[in-house]
């Protein structure tokens, strides 16, 4: 099934019904509102907000949840150009030029810059996204249990070589998050695992719990510990931006969707990596590189322009493949789940309406997220000074409402404030976390796809070195690990490391 | 566990313990013999992996004579802070059954934002009440959500 206006349409039919439009402006609205609220990103929120969703119809709940997504990417932008302060680490290269641009009396106008630029990503993804999502899909129709291993299981190991020079710290994070997985029972066989006889740890540890604990308990964990409490007294007093802030910009605007995009298809390559991307190219391509770092416009579309693209971007192999390529993706490939929904190519022929429905609401939600962006930058900055200890409190209430709404079970509040102390400890000694938040969502996958597998050749492992797309993803998730294991050894000493990715 | 290198010895040593435990406790689970992927099969090789990395980091990091630096762990007042905050998150899941929904939140966001900043009692009093009417209005009354409403509203 490929490409189709009328699929589009179908899209559009469904995504303008008046509750698909109020949850889509909710989402929006919540998502700039995680954005701009400091000490919660992207993924916290999503990761919070996710289980509330059960109560709405699975398109409705995901459209909802792709909003605050790409809202709380538009919001992020404000911390950073307001107060320097950036909101997650996508934001990083935008706090250098923003705040800058803001001591300059042009806060407005950057805020106005970041927003424009977002909305021209968003668009073009969105169209990339719409053409190139059914055609891989298509080609993963195709898709066995051994591609299906094949694929997860490079996914993973690009995002443990990801990890930079902390790829021990990286394969710990995934094993640690394959254990919890383990605990409960084996998806194939009904057996117990490392229950050690108890009745509660048989229903196993949810994922959700898991993810909520890492981002929302670690994240509130951090925030009371450095007592942040956020003010800003900047006040905006005109947002438009003249033509002379937007002309050099238009160039940045399409370089930087173009890198986001394409580098967003990669797993691994998470927004504050192609922000950076993005940025340096910026510089490079400048015929003024020395105004980057004092105060460039384009200094602030890059990365703005950049991870909204990537965001988008994340949804094509989520959507195609089933495959996460960040966290966020990892927390929304969770949601689909949690809905029964099957991501992968079989989405788009099992469930057609869903799929488009939430590609189009990706259309409308850039068009809102502008209209609220725009006139509504003095209110976002306003909100800037929400101070932390109001904020850290109702962070935790939403969390134990969000986690104890999947299953209705105490268990997995605990298990939810065991993975935030644990969360917390990785960030502390440098462990990345995004290995261990795909390893906990992807694991019943991965090992029901190699139970499958190996049923079907026998026993024998070869099936994934003999089927050619397997073979492909196999050999590329080898050549990922073994870069990583050849650049700690030739190191040329060895020396003390932190996780330098994103969580 | 004050420099970066003395935490990945400790954390690689302790990996590598859990990584034996795991290994034990694959050892015990029964059932599925028959089966192509028997369910020791993943416990076990996760659990090796646990015991080569931990063990890997705790060595590589002994090896290092290179520069080191100090982990930038909470002060005194920190510590506190971190440790009331997760005492008052354990009491309200302790008591989230007993008091119900509306209840534990009241008096889990009165008390953090009280303890966080002690001048603001009123507003930590506002805030907690209105959290409360929400969790009761929205998600026991509205969505019908199977959460305890507690003897006030039971």
């Amino acid at each position: 099934m490929g490409f189709s206006f009328d699929y589009l349409l179908q899209g559009f039919a469904i995504a303008l019904t008046w509750q698909n439009l109020f949850w889509a402006a909710v989402g929006c609205f919540i998502g700039t509102l995680v954005g701009v609220l400091p000490g919660i990103g992207p993924v916290s929120g999503i990761a919070i907000l996710l289980p509330l969703t059960a109560v709405l119809p699975p398109t409705s709940a995901i459209i909802m949840m792709a909003s605050i997504y790409y809202g709380a990417m538009y919001g992020g932008s404000t911390t950073a150009i307001v107060v320097n302060i950036p909101g997650e680490a996508s934001s990083v290269p935008t706090a250098m030029d923003g705040y800058q641009l803001a001591k300059q009396g042009k806060a407005g106008p950057a805020l106005a810059v970041a927003a424009i630029g977002s909305f021209v990503a968003g668009t073009i993804s969105v169209i990339a996204l719409t053409l190139f999502a059914p055609i891989l899909a298509q080609f993963a129709v195709v898709f066995g249990p051994p591609e299906y291993f094949a694929l997860m299981f490079m996914g993973l190991s690009l995002v443990i070589s990801l990890s930079g020079r902390a790829l021990l710290k990286g394969i710990i994070s995934t094993a640690l998050g394959l254990t919890a997985a383990l605990v409960g029972q084996d998806p194939l066989t009904g057996a117990e695992r490392l229950t050690f006889g108890s009745v509660t740890l048989t229903v196993g540890m949810d994922f959700i719990a898991i993810i909520v604990g890492l981002f929302a308990i670690t994240e509130v964990m951090v925030n009371v510990e450095q007592r942040i409490s956020t003010i800003s007294e900047m006040e905006i007093k005109s947002w438009m931006p003249t033509w002379e802030d937007l002309k050099p910009c238009w160039g940045t605007f399409l370089r930087s969707t173009a890198v986001g995009f394409f580098l967003g298809l990669l797993p691994g390559c998470a927004p504050s990596v192609t922000s950076f991307v993005a940025y340096d190219l910026e510089k490079r391509v400048s015929k003024h590189p020395e105004r980057f770092g004092s105060g460039a416009m384009e200094g602030v579309a890059a990365p703005e322009t950049s991870n909204n693209a990537t965001s988008t971007a994340g949804f094509v192999p989520l959507f195609s493949f089933g495959l996460p390529t960040a966290p966020s993706m990892a927390v929304l490939l969770g949601g689909l789940m949690m809905y029964g929904l099957q991501p992968g190519p079989m989405l788009f022929i099992q469930n057609p309406d869903f799929v488009w429905a939430v590609i189009a609401s990706m259309y409308i939600g850039n068009v809102m997220l502008l209209v609220l962006n725009l006139p509504l930058i003095g209110v976002w900055v306003r909100i800037v000074r929400i101070p932390f200890y109001i904020l850290g409190p109702l962070i935790v209430f939403c969390a134990i409402v969000g986690t104890y709404s999947v299953r209705f079970q105490t268990f997995d509040i605990w298990v939810m404030l065991l993975f935030g102390v644990i969360g917390y400890f990785m960030r502390k000694l440098g462990f990345p976390i995004a290995p261990m938040v795909l390893a906990s969502v992807l694991a019943q996958m991965l090992e029901t796809a190699l139970g499958q597998s190996l049923l079907i050749s026998q026993g024998s492992p070869v099936v994934f070195f003999t089927r050619p797309i397997a073979a492909v993803f196999m050999v590329l998730a080898f050549v990922s690990i073994g870069r990583g294991i050849w650049a700690q050894i030739t190191a040329k000493a060895p020396e003390v490391v932190t996780d330098d990715a994103e969580y | 566990m004050k420099t970066q290198r003395a935490a990945d010895i400790v954390v690689g040593c302790g990996i590598a313990l859990f990584g034996v435990f795991i290994i034990y406790a694959s050892t015990l689970i029964t059932g599925g013999a028959e089966h192509r992927l028997p369910p020791e099969t993943f416990p076990m090789v996760v659990g090796c992996l646990l015991l080569l990395c931990g063990s890997g980091l705790a060595f590589k990091s002994w090896r290092i004579r290179g520069a080191d630096f100090a982990i930038n762990w909470p002060d005194g007042q920190g510590v506190r802070t971190i440790l009331v905050t997760l005492a008052g998150v354990a009491c309200y899941i302790v008591l989230l059954n007993p008091l119900g929904l509306p209840l534990a939140s009241f008096l889990y966001i009165a008390l953090m934002i009280w303890y966080l900043k002690r001048s603001q009692w009123l507003t930590a009093l506002v805030i907690a009440l209105i959290t409360a009417a929400v969790s009761y209005i929205l998600f026991i009354r509205l969505l019908g959500l199977s959460f305890p409403a507690g003897f006030l509203f039971g």
